[in-house]
Formats: structure tokens, sequence, C-alpha cells
């Protein structure tokens, strides 16, 4: 630089009043951002605080009932039961034979009077069943049940329910109590609130979820690895890749349109089945696999595909004993994603009719069933009061099974991240 | 060639004297690999012109040049390395003991075996230091049992120069080594495939000059059991490592001898430019 520039130019004064105002306007900026992050994340943080709060407040109840003592002298009622009856193979059938429904609602009229089944809600007999399974002896004593209590009586008694099933609660206050609702984790839908429970939902969850995982997984691995490493680089490609990209996008009621058409009248696959549910939620799951596949493949260093195939290893070899295994832990965190949204999709699992009242839970892929939110979804449409708990509960239910999945796969994604 | 003239121990003075040569190629015994007028494209664009070498068993090779010479291309071709470019094609023959490694009976997979190979950077696989030297011969079906591939590993391990320092800790992280011990590491994995070819891209360029001097060590070990080609920018260690040298310009091989021809006596003006250091 010769002396004319030089001398032209303004000489910096690093220590100038301007320089120190630019300074301070930095460090204002820096702080600024600082806040701005900080609120975000705390608007966020009591956001979730908040829904936790609510869910668990109202969702905790859904878990237990209000129930009433009702006294059964079993040997008086039955006629002199012996406890081997109800032992061995014939137990069941000798249990359904005795009549236990009239021997419950005689105790229940003895002690409170003639509509004093009017107070019970109308399955409740079959705890008696189930006690008497698990506990033959009973029938030679006099023993006292807790039977749950109609649900309008439920709700007064726990929160505020209308005039006459307030008066109840009051005329009976010291005989109510409370107990866990462990038909709410064995049952399935019922009419009755009182009755109804998760597991059928539950296990339709369970089975849709693995079906989804069985076909999104490999195929979306499959062709996430075809794509990148095998694929050539030309038109068709580009334009399968565009497809996919916009199939991540798609709304997925239209996947359960599609679904609909192909599976259920194309196909002829049984209606409702959890076969159908899976398969149309790996449609919808496959594009986010390959996607977040793809990029997880495409981050591999290109060294160590060269080093395989410096020393001889085919392209089949680089890719399952190279490139696969260390793609995997980026692999799983689109798959965590993927299933995470397909076990929250209602939509598309309305279309191919997975809404139906469904009171069994499934045994297989093709027997009628429901999931999760689904049953949050009819129970929220329910009238009766004694629902608004139990969606509440079944949300509860939900975001477990979501984080039970999503701890699982997190736990085999450390498992198989390389350390570099 | 056999497996006799395979072993034998070249003697200095033949190397040095004998072979003094006025071509592109050497009379110094049966050539392990000769290239023959190769031509190489990236598209339209041509990155080697017209390069015929021969590269001798006993003797290691270096090829020397500016950047963007195009011998790492050239070296690339001997393995076959270019498939992976898909716009990258090459004419003219290769011939690996007088088979053309580009016929349609070359299996590939097998070459890249045969023509092993060390990258610039050192490029251990994430696993094991005993996974890194047993993966090639698990691969190629070298070892019978456990006690075979076990002792393929050490040999390996100590032909490279490193069991000393890692017999200890063979189920370590290969990638948890030094760089120069994970250059060797990579050494020791080309050797474990027995091949017959090494081929060396710029081995020591992102090493400090210890891990260097050891690997050139090495180099001077392994000359005579395998036929080395070294790429290097360093025209000192050109020197210092091989008997025969290659200056590459502008994709064309400008003179290819005796390395303490080319380094004393070059026939080329454009060879005096470069090594008495007017380009490059």
């Amino acid at each position: 630089m010769n002396s004319l520039t030089e001398t032209k130019r303004r000489p910096t004064d690093w220590q100038g009043a301007e320089m120190q105002q630019r300074i301070a306007r930095r460090y204002a900026a820096e702080r600024r951002f600082k806040a701005l992050g900080m609120a975000a994340v705390m608007l966020s943080a009591s956001f979730l605080a908040f829904l936790l709060v609510v869910m668990v407040g109202n969702g905790f109840r859904g878990f237990t009932q209000t129930e009433l003592p009702v006294e059964i002298d079993f040997p008086a009622v039955t006629g002199g039961a012996s406890p081997s009856q109800f032992q061995g193979p014939n137990a069941n059938a000798n249990v359904q034979s005795m009549g236990l429904r009239e021997i419950v609602d005689s105790s229940i009229e003895i002690q409170y009077g003639q509509d004093g089944t009017n107070l019970f809600s109308s399955g409740g007999w079959t705890a008696v069943n189930a006690m008497i399974l698990s506990n033959p002896d009973i029938v030679e004593q006099k023993a006292t049940v807790y039977l749950p209590v109609i649900s309008e009586i439920d709700v007064a008694y726990k929160d505020a329910g209308n005039p006459e099933a307030e008066q109840k609660v009051r005329e009976l206050e010291d005989k109510l109590s409370t107990g866990f609702n462990w038909n709410f984790l064995s049952n399935s839908d019922a009419t009755d609130p009182m009755q109804v429970g998760i597991w059928g939902a539950f296990k339709g969850s369970l089975i849709t979820m693995i079906v989804t995982l069985l076909l999104a997984f490999p195929v979306g691995v499959l062709a996430a690895l075809y794509l990148e490493e095998y694929a050539p680089k030309n038109r068709l490609t580009d334009l399968i890749e565009v497809s996919i990209n916009n199939l991540a996008a798609v709304p997925s009621i239209i996947f359960g349109l599609l679904g609909l058409a192909v599976f259920l009248n194309f196909f002829g696959m049984p209606r409702s089945g959890a076969l159908v549910g899976g398969l149309t939620l790996a449609l919808m799951t496959m594009p986010v696999i390959v996607i977040t596949g793809r990029n997880a493949v495409k981050s591999v260093p290109p060294s160590i595909r060269e080093a395989a195939l410096g020393i001889g290893a085919s392209p089949l070899q680089v890719v399952f004993h190279h490139v696969l295994p260390l793609a995997l832990p980026g692999i799983l965190t689109g798959t965590i994603i993927g299933m995470a949204r397909a076990l929250g999709e209602t939509a598309p699992l309305l279309m191919i009719g997975m809404r139906a009242f469904i009171a069994t839970p499934p045994s297989g892929i093709t027997d009628p069933a429901t999931v999760l939110p689904v049953q949050i979804f009819l129970w929220s449409d329910e009238v009766d009061r004694g629902f608004v708990e139990k969606t509440s509960a079944a949300i509860i239910v939900l975001l477990l099974f979501l984080l039970t999945m999503n701890a699982l796969a997190i736990y085999l994604r450390n498992r198989f991240e390389t350390r570099w | 060639m056999n497996d006799d003239q395979k072993m034998q121990e070249p003697s200095e003075s033949v190397n040095m004297t004998d072979l003094a040569t006025t071509g592109m190629t050497s009379d110094g015994g049966t050539p392990k690999m000769t290239a023959r007028h190769v031509d190489v494209f990236y598209g339209d664009k041509q990155a080697i012109n017209d390069v015929s070498i021969d590269v001798n068993m006993d003797s290691v090779t270096a090829f020397i040049g500016p950047s963007g010479c195009g011998k790492s291309t050239f070296l690339r071709c001997m393995n076959r390395m270019n498939d992976t470019i898909p716009i990258a094609r090459v004419t003219g023959d290769i011939m690996l003991e007088g088979e053309d490694i580009y016929s349609s009976q070359m299996d590939v997979v097998q070459l890249r075996a045969r023509v092993g190979m060390v990258f610039q950077k050192p490029n251990p696989f994430p696993k094991s230091i005993y996974d890194n030297i047993a993966y090639g011969p698990r691969i190629h079906g070298l070892a019978t049992g456990k006690e075979e591939l076990d002792n393929i590993v050490e040999s390996s391990l100590q032909r490279a120069g490193l069991w000393g320092e890692v017999k200890d800790r063979l189920s370590d992280s290969g990638t948890a080594l030094s760089g120069g011990q994970q250059q060797r590491l990579c050494i020791a994995r080309a050797i474990a495939v027995d091949p017959e070819v090494i081929l060396m891209d710029e081995p020591c360029s992102a090493l400090d000059p210890i891990a260097t001097a050891k690997i050139e060590e090495l180099i001077h070990e392994l000359r005579g059991k395998y036929a080395i080609v070294i790429v290097t920018h360093n025209m000192q260690q050109a020197a210092r490592v091989s008997q025969k040298t290659a200056f590459f310009h502008l994709g064309t091989l400008v003179e290819y001898g005796e390395t303490t021809d080319i380094f004393t006596n070059p026939r080329e003006e454009k060879t005096r430019d470069y090594i008495t250091g007017r380009y490059g």
C-alpha cells in the first residue's frame, strides 16, 4: 500500500466515543437476544407445565371410582355353594350359572331399599364375579364388597353434579368412598362411563403401531439407502425425491381416504382392523423415515466409504457394514418422529372405520379395533359427564405410551451411536 | 509374477544402476502394473492425457507434480476407485500382471483387495483396532478361524510397526489413536488383505514430521513385499522414499525415471523448473 492511500484514510480511533457507543450497542443487542430467547423457552415450558397440570389434575380422577359398600351373605344367597365349584376348569361356567347379578341386586335391595339398584352402576356386579374367581373361599363367608355407583353420583361426589345426584351424595355421604378403578385399565369401551376401560384401545394402538413399524421402518430405510447409495442421479430420481417430500406434507386425512379406497375397497381387507390402520399409518410414516434416513446416510463421511471400498468391500458390504450402522442413530430419530406422529393420529383412522364402538379388545391384526387417540375423540364426544374425566385419563395413558415408546427409541439410538 | 519373485529382496545396486531408463517405462524386471495411453475424463474435461507408465514390484514409485496435475486421479484409476465418480471415464489400458483391470472379466471388488489404497486423511473405521484390521480378511474369507485371524491381525500390525503400541488395547476404537498411528493402522488394514500393490495418496500430508518419518520408514520396510505407488507433494519425501519418480504436469506424464536421475539430472525443462522450486 503506498503512502498516498495511507494518508487519505482516516486514522482508526479504537478508544473514541463513537467506538464505545458501537460496543455498547452490540452488548445491548446481545442482551436483548438472550432475554428474548429465554422468554420463548419460558413461554413454551409454561404451556407444557400448564397442560400437564390440567391433564393430570383432571385425568387422575378418571382412574378412581366412587363406591358404596354392599354386604353379601354368600352362604345364605347362594344356598350353600362350596369353594371347590369355583376352582379348576369349570370355575368360569359355574360362576356364570349362579345368577350372580340377581344375588348382588338382592343384597343391594336389602341394604339400600327397593330402589337401591338405581344407585349402582349396572355392570358393577362383574367385580364380584372376578372376586369369586380369584378367591373362591369367599362364598362361605359374609363379605363386604365395594361396588361402583352410577355415573351421576360419581360425578357429583368428585365434583359437582345435577341437583338430584347432589342430594343422593348428601344422603350417602358417610358411606361413599373412593377406590382405584381397575376396570379402567382392564376393560374396553362401554356405554356406561363407570364401566369403560382403556385396555381395548391400548391394545389396538399397540398392534397398529407394530404393523406400522414393521412396514414403514424396513421399507423406509431400504428406500433411503437405495436412493442415496445406489440410484443414479437423473430426472426420475429427482422426481421421486420431490414426490416423497410432498408425500410427507400431505394432510393425514387424505391418507385415510387412500386407505379406504385402496386397502378396503380394492383389496377388500377387513374394515376397522389394526392391519388396515397400520398400513395407512405406515404410508404416512414412511416419507418421514425416508427423508430423515437419506439425510442420515448423506452425513456418513465419504472417507468411510472410500476406506471400505479401498480394501475390497462390495457396495452392498459398504452399505450394510459401514454406512447403515453409522446412519442408524439418525434414522432412528426420524423413526421416533414418524411413529410418534402415527401414534397420535386420528383423522386417517376415522376414514377406515376404526371409530366404531368396540367393546372387546382385538386379539389379532384383522379384529375390529380402535386406537387411543380415536378413543379419546369418541369419549370427548359423549354426552354423559362421566366421560370427561375418562377422556383426560385416556390422554394420560396415551402420553405415557408415547413417552415409553420414545424412551425406548432414544435408548436404542444411544446404544447404536458411534463415538468418533 | 509368481510368489518367489514377489518375495525376493531387491538389491539396492540393481535399483540404482541397472534400471536407468530413458523412456516412459522401465526395464527393471517384470512390471507389476502397466498403463498404456490412459486418458481420463471428468465429463468433458480431460484430467489425464495419454499416460503410459510401468510400476515395478521391487521399487517404490512416487508421483509428483503441482496440485491438480492429475497424479491422484491417475492413482485412483489404478484400483478403479474412480468408478465411484459417475462422470469419470477412463480410456486406454491399465494392466495388473497382464490382465486389463477395466475389462468386464475383472471383478472390481477383488481388484481393490489386490491393489490396496491408503488415503490422504487417515480414515480408520469407527470400530475397534482389531476389527479395523480384521474387516478385510473377514469379508474376503482369508482366515478360517479365530486363531488365524488373530495371526493376520498381529502380523499386519507388526508390519505396519504399530503392534508394540496397540497390542494391549486392540479393543479400543481405531479413531482414538493419534493421527500418525491412525495412518499406520490404515496401512496395516491394507496389508491385512494381502495385496500385491499398495497405492498411497499423499499419506503424510495430514501428519506431523515425526509421524511422517515413521510412515516413510514403514514404506522402506514394505518395499519389495508389495509394489508401492505414492503420491506426494513433498519432493524431499519423494527423493527419500522412492526409487522411481514420475512427474506429472497438467494431466500429462512429463518425465518418468530413476528418482536419482529425476532429482539430479532431469531431462525435461519443466521437471527441472518444478524440482528446483521455480513453480508448483
